[in-house]
């Protein structure tokens, strides 16, 4: 009983890295177990303070998660890119099953207006943005990872700089193509390119 | 879709980047240049660059926030449902609940005659009189006779059954209140909505019509981008408005039309269902309301101005705890200015806001349309110019870096350093407690005085004698009119003389500048303070004492300006100034006086520069990058060295529960004549525990540094109980160290708290008896604190029962586990399911109680446990909302009853185990942070509920009467267990503490 068995939770991630589907199985309700408890957070108005930083949730998430007095990570920009695969999983998951619960599985093509206030309708769009980043990694790999590592994973410039090993600067201008490019894929134009 | 080529795509985004460096006007042009040759790469790069300002909410936050949000807003949805849903009222299908608020309760409905789809909102009780009634009509038949496209619609008032209706414009997107969402919209997008929004005042105005209430909450903004004020007219009708400070019913006067899709289901507004924004309205009443005076158009203006202010800077202008002091706020205080809480605002925006925000309505903006015209320029002036983004400044929030740092998680353990470290040494100076953080303060050159402030006033503090004396104020300051800052270096080597920064009170710190900034001087030894300087911020007195080197001239990032002046402040003289955008902080002299160090703010973050006072050009010692990993301040001994604390990825945090980064001192030795670098920079600690380190000053001697440390603090406390447990007194600090710990349980005996600690660096089971300061260990390290969230002491009190199922790790497998109270190993009881509860009842009961989740989580099991034999017959069960993650159960200490509550908002269940009859408390909350727990007698619960004050733990009888028992204003996540004779309670208490710390033989 002495030991933690926090390292299960690396374990996990590194089984699933490494292409084990049944460690995300496994990994999933502890993810949805964050959810439930940080939507709590959101209904009693602990946002309403604004003074936790933009990513300061989702680091506590990591934290609860995995036991971090107990990890010696050999790799850490390797254990954020799992953690940022992990919620780009879970989440594009989670916002598939209730799509199509709602739609009863009718494929759906959003208006350009629509698209616009995606913050309002995440589930929709995050399956979208899930499969149009896909389809970026197909020509330029680099900033899908951005992407994933921004948004899913909930890293700053810097971390994603490291896991990457490019410079911010980089980042930033990867960020800002990728991102452009994403919200025209969204939105449904038809694309111009020849 | 086509596949795009990899030269073809690198080619785009080489061109990309390089039109976004241009001018809006001029990368048309340059496109044009770039692929004459090529029409269609021309083509792509338009198209993609058209959507570059688009939408910047865009992928702007975590997924995982956007997804738990949401959550946030269905579970919202399933717990108030409604009984209107699917009537037909008057000709209108009611289809479903969008929101509600002190407007009423707002529904999608389908107009049968029309055959479309409408708002239908149903007006709150309150408003059912008949005179509420007439006025509501004839306000609200003015309203609907404006037609504009930025105002909602009404399209009918009827009645329906005694209940009064009005049909409006159903409409899709998101109130504003959520678009802002605590962050600044885009300039852009803040320019358009306040034109729109004057637009429609304009036209409301003009027929006589005010809106009185307008706020965020109030303003949609449609999918289109549009913006359509809301319950125009009808504000005259809300309680809040008319009423002051009642915050029951302010809470329910967060009322907005909730923003709708056709086909999704609804998202009511989640502010229906927070707390923490119950001033909603109260925060937008314009001066002349708060009066109670007869208002007239410019009362619009006035809440339109703190509306431009919040999409500007993302922030409320007045926030307050209670209604009063809101109020007082509004008529008193100057809200931070715009352009502090975001730098990128353009000076033109900060200075509508302003003249929209004067409180007197002489001297504000007389008409909408002279706001309107200021707005139209802006936009214009800024469409014209250079669209490149300035980059965002880091803002420095400190408190949000010390509750929550970004980058602990990912530590990692330090490698033992092969050079025995020097044998540092930390001492804490002040003993203040949360409830009295210390501010600031500075060590006298001779390491004798410490000259203090907190929250109430100004001390100095004698070491020798332990003795801390109240520095007298100034007579001609009010009192409580400014707050007073000693910075570093502001002591006089005579070891009697120290500076001070006077700021006005109303300031918060974040703002503090030399603006309305005045430097005094204040003696050891009785003498009168005397001002030396006006709008000055003092950066440190000289070593010889003879000058002291201040900033002034603030501009948007901070001082633009350091000078010099003499001991009795005269013959200033401007030493050196920094151009527009950029600001200097600090002056840290050399040893010999001949040189200084300052910090540069400018875009790129800040610069740490060492100067020659006898001029030349400044010598960059940090670059931005590396000030980025530099926390807290810095300090310049006389050997020349420079000594700062940075933030190591490689270092261990401080604690799992205490969420801080670790950081370690360093020092960087400067040839102390020409201030530049003479060796690598060395780590000097190797673990400190806390970042951050403010107002670090050494002693003259270079020996001692001295510095304000903040710290998140879990520890137990104690009370005793009277007046049959309804009353507390004798509260103290129970478990005396800095570590982590929370209580548990008692034993039988009620003489020891059972409580769990990371003392040793591992979570374990400790005791500790009420006469005593120091615990015994119970268990052996559990790991980590969430294995053992479920704890109680078996009935005999001989074993301690812990669920370790709310780990991660023990997923598979969750055990609930038997520890000798006496000390000794962990054994198995049973095997059990995720997140499991455990309780206990007192002897002569026998009965300890396990309540498990179904797999669907949609019930709650309980079963009977024996500690010894394991698993009894199932006892209850009780349904539970599967969305709502929380939980607590107590058992009655007699075993005959659980309480219980799946709901952080209540209620709290009493099931009987005999007859299997329920009782519902009736009391709500606002949240239940901790865990609730019997009182020794049966008769009530000790229950923790977070409020505005901070949290609350109260005494609640069964028939839902309250008692506040006390309230931990500092700290949330607290709870109260009562000791079996029911004579004590077990506080458990978190905080935040902030004391000025000593630092030796480094």
């Amino acid at each position: 009983m002495e030991a933690p068995q926090s390292h299960e939770v690396t374990a996990l991630l590194r089984a699933w890295s490494a292409g084990d589907a049944e460690a995300l199985e496994k990994l999933t309700p502890l993810v949805y177990r964050e959810l439930h408890r940080a939507a709590r957070r959101y209904m009693v108005g602990e946002r309403s303070g604004h003074t936790l930083q933009a990513t300061a949730l989702i680091n506590e998430v990591y934290m609860r998660l995995v036991d971090v007095r107990n990890i010696d990570w050999q790799n850490r920009a390797h254990f954020l890119a799992m953690c940022a695969q992990l919620m780009r999983q879970i989440l594009t998951d989670f916002a598939r099953s209730r799509h199509y619960q709602k739609r009863g599985g009718r494929a759906h093509h959003l208006p350009l207006n629509e698209a616009l206030v995606i913050s309002s309708q995440p589930d929709r769009n995050l399956v979208e943005l899930d499969e149009a980043l896909k389809r970026l990694a197909l020509f330029d790999d680099r900033k899908s990872r951005v992407v994933e590592l921004r948004f899913f994973g909930g890293l700053d410039v810097n971390e994603t700089a490291q896991v990457l090993k490019i410079s911010s600067q980089t980042v930033m201008r990867d960020w800002r193509l990728a991102r452009t490019w994403l919200l025209r894929e969204l939105s449904g134009d038809e694309q111009r390119e020849a | 879709m086509s596949s795009v080529k990899p030269e073809r795509w690198h080619r785009v985004e080489e061109l990309y980047n390089a039109a976004l460096e241009l001018a809006v006007d001029e990368r048309m042009q340059f496109l044009k240049d770039a692929c004459r040759d090529d029409p269609t790469l021309c083509q792509e790069l338009e198209s993609l660059l058209s959507y570059e300002e688009r939408d910047e909410q865009f992928i702007n936050r975590p997924a995982f926030e956007v997804v738990a949000e949401l959550m946030a807003d269905e579970n919202a949805r399933v717990l108030e449902p409604d009984k209107r849903s699917g009537k037909t009222i008057s000709h209108f299908r009611v289809l479903e609940r969008l929101g509600q608020g002190g407007m009423g309760i707002v529904f999608r409905a389908e107009d049968i005659h029309l055959g479309r789809q409408v708002a239908l909102k149903f007006l709150p009780e309150e408003t059912r009189d008949a005179q509420a009634l007439q006025r509501l009509q004839r306000e609200a038949r003015a309203a609907s006779s404006l037609n504009h496209p930025n105002i909602c619609a009404i399209h009918e008032i009827g009645e329906h059954e005694g209940e009064f209706f009005i049909a409006m414009e159903l409409l899709e997107g998101q109130s504003l209140d959520r678009r802002i969402g605590g962050r600044p919209l885009p300039l852009e997008e803040c320019l358009t909505i306040g034109i729109q929004v004057t637009e429609a005042l304009q036209v409301a105005h003009r027929k006589g019509i005010i809106h009185r209430d307008i706020k965020p909450a109030n303003i949609f903004v449609t999918s289109q981008g549009q913006a359509k004020i809301l319950d125009f007219g009808l504000a005259k009708l809300s309680p809040t408005v008319t009423g002051v400070g009642d915050s029951e019913r302010d809470q329910r006067d967060e009322g907005v039309q909730a923003p709708r899709e056709i086909e999704q289901s609804p998202i009511p507004d989640p502010l229906l269902s927070r707390t923490g924004v119950a001033m909603g309205t109260a925060g937008y009443m314009s001066p002349e309301q708060v009066r109670g005076e007869k208002l007239d158009v410019r009362t619009d203006l006035f809440s339109f101005g703190l509306v431009l202010y919040e999409m500007a800077t993302g922030h409320r202008a007045f926030e307050g705890e209670t209604g009063p002091a809101l109020h007082s706020a509004i008529l008193t205080q100057a809200p931070v200015p715009a352009g502090q809480l975001n730098p990128k605002l353009p000076n033109k925006l900060g200075q509508i806001i302003s003249k929209a925000l004067e409180k007197n309505r002489d001297t504000r903006y007389q008409t909408v349309s002279d706001v309107r015209a200021d707005l139209e320029i802006l936009k214009r002036e800024t469409e014209r110019r250079n669209p490149l983004r300035r980059r965002i400044l880091a803002s420095a929030l400190v408190l949000a870096l010390l509750i929550i740092s970004a980058s602990l998680w990912f530590a990692k353990r330090q490698p033992p350093s092969t050079q025995a470290p020097p044998e540092i040494k930390f001492r804490q100076l002040t003993l203040n407690s949360a409830e009295n953080p210390v501010r600031n303060g500075a060590i006298s050159p001779n390491g004798k005085y410490l000259a203090y402030v907190d929250k109430l006033g100004m001390h100095v503090k004698d070491f020798a004698t332990g003795s801390i004396q109240d520095v007298a104020q100034p007579p001609d300051l009010k009192k409580d009119s400014v707050n007073w800052e000693v910075n570093s270096a502001s002591w006089f080597p005579d070891n009697a003389r120290f500076l001070a920064n006077a700021y006005p009170a109303s300031e918060p710190q974040e703002s503090w500048s030399s603006r309305a900034a005045d430097i005094w001087v204040f003696s050891r030894t009785a003498q009168a303070p005397r001002k030396l300087r006006e709008h000055a911020i003092a950066w440190g007195v000289s070593r010889d004492g003879a000058r002291i080197a201040f900033g002034t001239n603030a501009g948007r990032l901070g001082e633009r300006e350091t000078w010099l002046m003499d001991s009795e402040g005269k013959q200033a003289r401007k030493l050196f100034d920094t151009e527009e955008n950029s600001a200097l902080t600090g002056f840290y002299w050399s040893a010999d006086d001949q040189r200084g160090l300052d910090f540069r703010t400018d875009a790129s973050g800040d610069t740490l520069l060492s100067r020659d006072l006898q001029g030349g050009p400044p010598v960059a010692l940090l670059t931005p990058a590396e000030m980025k990993q530099i926390r807290g301040d810095i300090s310049w001994l006389p050997d020349g060295r420079l000594i700062y604390q940075v933030s190591e990825p490689g270092s261990e945090p401080a604690s799992f529960a205490s969420p801080q980064d670790t950081c370690n001192f360093w020092t960087l030795q400067l040839d102390v004549h020409t201030g530049k670098p003479i060796e690598k920079a060395k780590r000097l600690t190797n673990w400190t525990g806390f970042c951050n380190a403010e107002y670090a000053n050494a002693t003259a001697d270079g020996k001692r540094l001295a510095f304000l440390r903040r710290a998140v603090a879990w520890t137990v406390y104690v009370a005793d109980l009277e007046a049959g447990g309804t009353r507390i007194s004798n509260l103290r600090h129970f478990t005396l160290n800095e570590s982590t710990d929370f209580p548990r349980d008692w034993t039988n005996d009620s003489k020891q708290v059972v409580f769990i600690s990371d003392r040793t660096g591992q979570f374990a089971f400790y005791k500790q008896s009420l006469d005593e300061d120091a615990p015994e260990r119970i268990s052996t390290g559990t790991g980590s604190l969430l294995a053992t969230l479920g704890t109680a002491v078996s009935p005999d009190g001989k074993w301690l029962l812990s669920n370790s199922g709310d780990w991660p790790g023990d997923r598979k497998d969750p055990k609930l586990i038997r520890i000798p109270i006496a000390g000794g190993s962990p054994e198995l009881v049973t095997t059990t399911v995720w997140a499991s509860t455990i309780s206990c009842a007192r002897s002569p009961s026998s009965l300890c109680v396990l309540g498990e989740k179904t797999e669907d989580r949609k019930r709650l099991i309980f079963t009977s446990i024996d500690v010894l034999k394991g698993r009894g017959p199932e006892l209850a069960r009780f349904d539970l909302d599967p969305g709502i993650d929380y939980l607590n159960v107590d058992i009655s200490p007699d075993g005959t009853r659980l309480a219980m509550s799946g709901n952080p908002k209540g209620p709290i269940h009493i099931l009987n185990l005999r007859d299997h009859s329920e009782q519902v408390i009736p009391a709500k909350f606002n949240n239940l942070v901790g865990d609730f727990h019997w009182a020794a007698d049966g008769k009530g619960l000790y229950v923790p509920d977070q409020t505005k004050r901070g949290t609350e733990i109260s005494y609640l009888d069964l028939h839902g009467n309250k008692r506040v028992l006390w309230v931990n204003p500092s700290g949330w996540n607290t709870s109260a267990r009562p000791s079996p004779d029911g004579r004590h309670l077990a506080i458990q208490i978190s905080s935040v503490t902030s004391n000025i710390w000593m630092m030796e033989n480094f």
